[in-house]
């Protein structure tokens, strides 16, 4: 199949998984606190009703800012599995997390400010590690695209496993799990309300929604890029790592930001940066 | 040929000399807004005469050779220095002027300097191509841009002696220096160019004359003279050196033992020209003195002068220990500045710890020295001069307007000066958004890193990857403060319309080029950068940017979003702007909300400066040691390789 097609695949199938995903996360976290729990398709009921509903506009930037925040966050899957340079879906990533945060930011209520700040903080913690982790697997695969990562005959996470267990850690902030997700929150009563989302409704959270769908989505397929010889044990390896963050998330407390930092930064250097010494002393 | 070049140094000089008697507003107007239209003119005509641009060396109209002009012109330069520090009571720049002068004296008099070949003394290539054009043209529309500046600074400082006439002096002398910089081939002439921009940022800098910008002047002018000593001594070193006094020649292969170590005291004077830790400090001092004086010296002159030498170096320096050595002052000089610039809210001040990273990247680039990370750098000071001018010159806009150059006082610009703001928000997306500009080059370092064995290579990633993402941070902040909206006053819009013409005209046009640039980055890569690298490490042709549709399509989109979306929504004046959420409190779009025991508050927000994680000031000192032992070590190390 023409790379041009898997990255219109991705733009059409990611939020259907990501949906789904959220879907499940929600129904095994119920099971968790002693609940029942939604249907499984829940989320897509949510968005569907998000879309029927008034948006309040608090000034006009903040709707194309976030259509931005979708559209830069699908494009960064998309150009990944369409055979784009993975070093550069880096810069896109983080394009489209800026667009969140702007969006939040220029609302200038208290609430959404803060929420702004912190998400520009848990991304200066977690960009170092995408970038070294994407060059990393360039470097151990002599490769540049998803494509060429995949039929390369190394094995990227017996060369990585320091930048696996790190992915492990920073992927807390991207799935926006507790103790990490200091700049939201999914439950009441918290110092932060909503944080980001605190004065989107209607079609805006929706938008938040579906560019966290692509974001789970483009996250799976980071972690099959370390299975690369096997796309059905990446895809284990994904839900095994994502039952884990759920676990995590529903027995720990929100961390202060400074934490979050120092702790992505350290782990970054230690885990990732170590694994890249290694690396490059080993003369891979 | 040569009558073009001379033109080109000559004119900005001549017509520096008569703003200096012209005394009359507008007269001087005229005459800067002629004079600049002539010097884009002939730096157009010049890049084009030339051609393609493959390497062309000749000398003066009818073979002259500067003879002992050289030896005068230093003379007067050091008088000059010395007589200006001992007025300050200062002492430490007349023996470094004294030194240089004494050096001058022993080659030329001593007839230790060889004879220059009448037909080398200048050479013109690519590099200079792209050199040309940014002073010639970024440069000139910041002089337009001082006629507006310059009128309102004297304005709301009443205070400060107006001297116009020896600002718009020293800003076309340093345009012409400038030209005879990068055109010089003549390693003696060119360290005549090289002082004469160093006394015109003292000049610049110390504009106000006050004790504090007194101090600052005599910090960079002693900075730039350790630099420039470096510089003579490197030319002694060199004396004895078949072909040592011409630089194609000096840095047509890597250099061997026997040139090592002038090669690393040029180093060190490009060093200290492009700020580089531990020599930051001058150009953040630059920072006090009126905003077209930044936006010169960290775009089209001075900074540039230095990463220029540095990217001429670089192939006599790759693979060797003087070039890691100089990469490693770039990149962590990159890496520290950005975390000081996290910590700042002075935006002037954050757009220099910012000029001082991107320096880095290309000292980086230069020092470890491949192809493409020379087209890394190379491509780097063109977006970085045309972005860099435009964002200093809209906070210099800023600054008259609203009397700040804090980051916090700029929230809700857009709804306040939308105009500028869109302006200001092209200039940010030419920074930094990805995947723009600086960001294809960053990209490109990181694939050339990972071609870098050993320690050095890992060390280089992990510093990048760092780099970039403090990076993300303080542009985001400043960004969140100027796309907050709120509705205001119709008198709150008037403050845009008292910006003066010849500020629209300079920053649109900025704008402009900084979407071109963006548009045709494909053809600058394939016809202009990339041919250089290939010529100056006379390598095998490759492609050095390799993008498709798709992501031509995103970065296009990605540089004119921002901008886009501010015009747009400014005129949006009919739009229902809701009321955010205060938990139950009252609060209005107009910012007001109700306070704890009635009235109301208006809302200010503050951005966060990661107070407790990273100590700027810690940070700052802890680069300037780190980088100050590597280049003490890389100069020792090489006097007594050589001794």
């Amino acid at each position: 199949m023409n790379p041009l097609a898997y990255g219109l695949l991705f733009v059409v199938v990611a939020p259907i998984f990501g949906g789904l995903l959220a879907g499940v996360d929600r129904i095994v976290s119920a099971r968790m606190q002693g609940r029942i729990g939604p249907p499984l398709l829940q989320p897509f009921y949510d968005v569907g009703k998000l879309f029927q509903k008034e948006a309040r506009q608090v000034n006009p930037v903040v709707e194309p800012l976030l259509l931005g925040h979708v559209g830069f966050m699908a494009a960064a899957g998309a150009l990944a599995l369409g055979g784009t340079d993975l070093i550069f879906i880096a810069f896109v990533f983080a394009l489209a997390a800026l667009c969140l945060v702007l969006a939040a930011g220029s609302v200038n209520s208290p609430y959404s400010f803060a929420g702004a700040e912190r998400e520009l903080v848990v991304l200066l913690a977690s960009e170092p590690f995408f970038i070294l982790m994407l060059a990393a697997i360039c470097k151990v695969t002599s490769a540049s695209t998803f494509a060429g990562v995949l039929a390369s005959p190394v094995m990227v996470a017996l060369e990585l496993p320091g930048v696996l267990l790190a992915f492990l850690f920073v992927a807390t902030i991207k799935l926006r799990k507790s103790p990490f997700d200091i700049s939201t929150s999914h439950h009441p009563h918290q110092e932060l309300v909503n944080g980001l989302t605190s004065d989107m409704s209607g079609r805006l959270l929706a938008y938040v929604e579906m560019a966290h769908w692509y974001e789970s989505a483009l996250l799976c397929a980071f972690v099959v890029l370390f299975f690369n010889w096997s796309v059905p044990l990446g895809l284990l390896a994904f839900a095994i790592a994502y039952g884990l963050e759920v676990l995590v998330d529903n027995s720990t407390s929100r961390a202060k930001w400074q934490l979050v930092l120092r702790s992505t930064w350290a782990v970054t250097l230690l885990f990732t940066g170590g694994n890249v010494l290694a690396l490059f002393l080993l003369g891979r | 040929m040569s009558e073009l070049i001379v033109f080109l140094i000559a004119f900005p000089v001549v017509v520096s000399g008569v703003l200096l008697v012209v005394t009359k507003g507008n007269i001087r107007n005229a005459l800067v807004v002629g004079a600049c239209v002539v010097v884009a003119a002939a730096s157009l005509i010049t890049v084009f005469t030339f051609g393609n641009g493959n390497a062309l060396f000749f000398g003066l109209p009818g073979g002259v050779t500067p003879g002992h002009l050289v030896l005068v012109m230093d003379a007067a330069i050091a008088v000059f220095i010395v007589v200006v520090s001992l007025q300050n009571g200062r002492v430490v720049a007349p023996i470094m002027a004294a030194a240089q002068l004494g050096i001058a004296l022993y080659l030329d008099l001593g007839g230790h300097l060889p004879d220059p070949d009448p037909s080398r003394l200048f050479w013109f290539d690519r590099l200079t191509m792209v050199m040309v054009l940014v002073i010639g043209i970024v440069g000139p529309l910041i002089c337009i841009h001082a006629l507006g500046y310059m009128r309102d600074y004297q304005r709301s400082n009443p205070m400060i002696r107006g001297r116009r006439t020896s600002f718009f002096f020293l800003l076309f002398l340093f345009l012409g220096a400038m030209f005879g910089l990068v055109v010089s081939n003549d390693l003696p002439m060119m360290s005549v160019f090289w002082e004469i921009t160093t006394i015109c940022s003292f000049l610049l800098i110390g504009y106000t004359r006050t004790e504090e910008t007194i101090g600052y002047a005599f910090d960079a002018l002693n900075m730039n003279l350790l630099g420039g000593l470096g510089f003579s001594v490197a030319m002694l070193l060199l004396s004895g050196q078949p072909d040592g006094m011409d630089l194609a020649r000096l840095t047509a292969g890597p250099a061997g033992a026997a040139l090592l170590p002038a090669i690393a005291l040029l180093c060190l004077a490009g060093i200290t020209k492009s700020a580089q830790m531990p020599f930051s400090s001058w150009l953040l001092g630059a920072m006090y003195a009126p905003s077209p004086t930044s936006a010169l010296l960290h775009s089209s002159t001075m900074v540039k002068a230095g990463v220029f030498l540095l990217l001429r170096l670089s192939p006599a320096m790759a693979g060797s220990a003087v070039g890691m050595m100089v990469a490693f002052v770039g990149l962590l000089t990159f890496l520290f500045a950005s975390m000081v610039a996290v910590t700042e809210r002075n935006t002037k001040k954050v757009l220099a710890y910012s000029t001082i990273g991107s320096l880095g990247l290309i000292v980086g680039c230069a020092g470890i020295g491949t192809p493409e990370l020379v087209w890394v750098g190379v491509m780097i000071v063109i977006f970085h001069a045309v972005a860099k001018a435009l964002l200093f010159l809209v906070v210099g806009t800023l600054e008259n307007r609203l009397y700040t150059k804090d980051m916090e006082n700029f929230d809700t610009l857009l709804s306040r000066m939308p105009r500028v703001s869109a302006l200001a928000l092209t200039g940010i997306a030419g920074m930094f958004i990805a995947p723009f500009g600086i960001v294809v080059a960053k990209w490109t370092a990181i694939r050339a890193f990972l071609e870098v064995p050993g320690f050095e290579g890992a060390t280089f990633l992990i510093i990048m990857a760092f780099g970039s993402s403090l990076t993300i941070f303080y542009w985001g902040k400043l960004l969140i403060k100027i796309l907050s909206m709120r509705s205001i006053e119709p008198y709150e819009r008037s403050v845009e319309d008292r910006v003066t013409r010849y500020e629209w005209f300079a920053e649109i046009v900025l704008a402009v080029g900084v979407v071109g640039i963006a548009a045709g980055l494909g053809w600058i890569s394939d016809h202009v950068v990339g041919p250089y690298a290939l010529a100056a490490f006379s390598a095998t042709p490759r492609v050095f940017l390799n993008l498709s549709p798709a992501m031509i399509i995103v970065m296009l989109v990605a540089v004119l979003f921002l901008p886009a979306l501010a015009l747009w929504a400014s005129r949006r004046s009919d739009y229902d702007l809701a009321d955010f959420y205060t938990s139950g409190r009252t609060a209005n779009a107009g910012h007001l909300m109700g306070a704890a025991l009635g009235g109301t508050r208006t809302v200010t927000l503050r951005n966060y400066y990661l107070e407790g994680v990273i100590d700027g000031s810690l940070v700052f000192r802890s680069g300037t040691a780190v980088c100050g032992v590597i280049l003490a070590g890389m100069v020792l190390v090489g006097l007594v390789v050589r001794a």
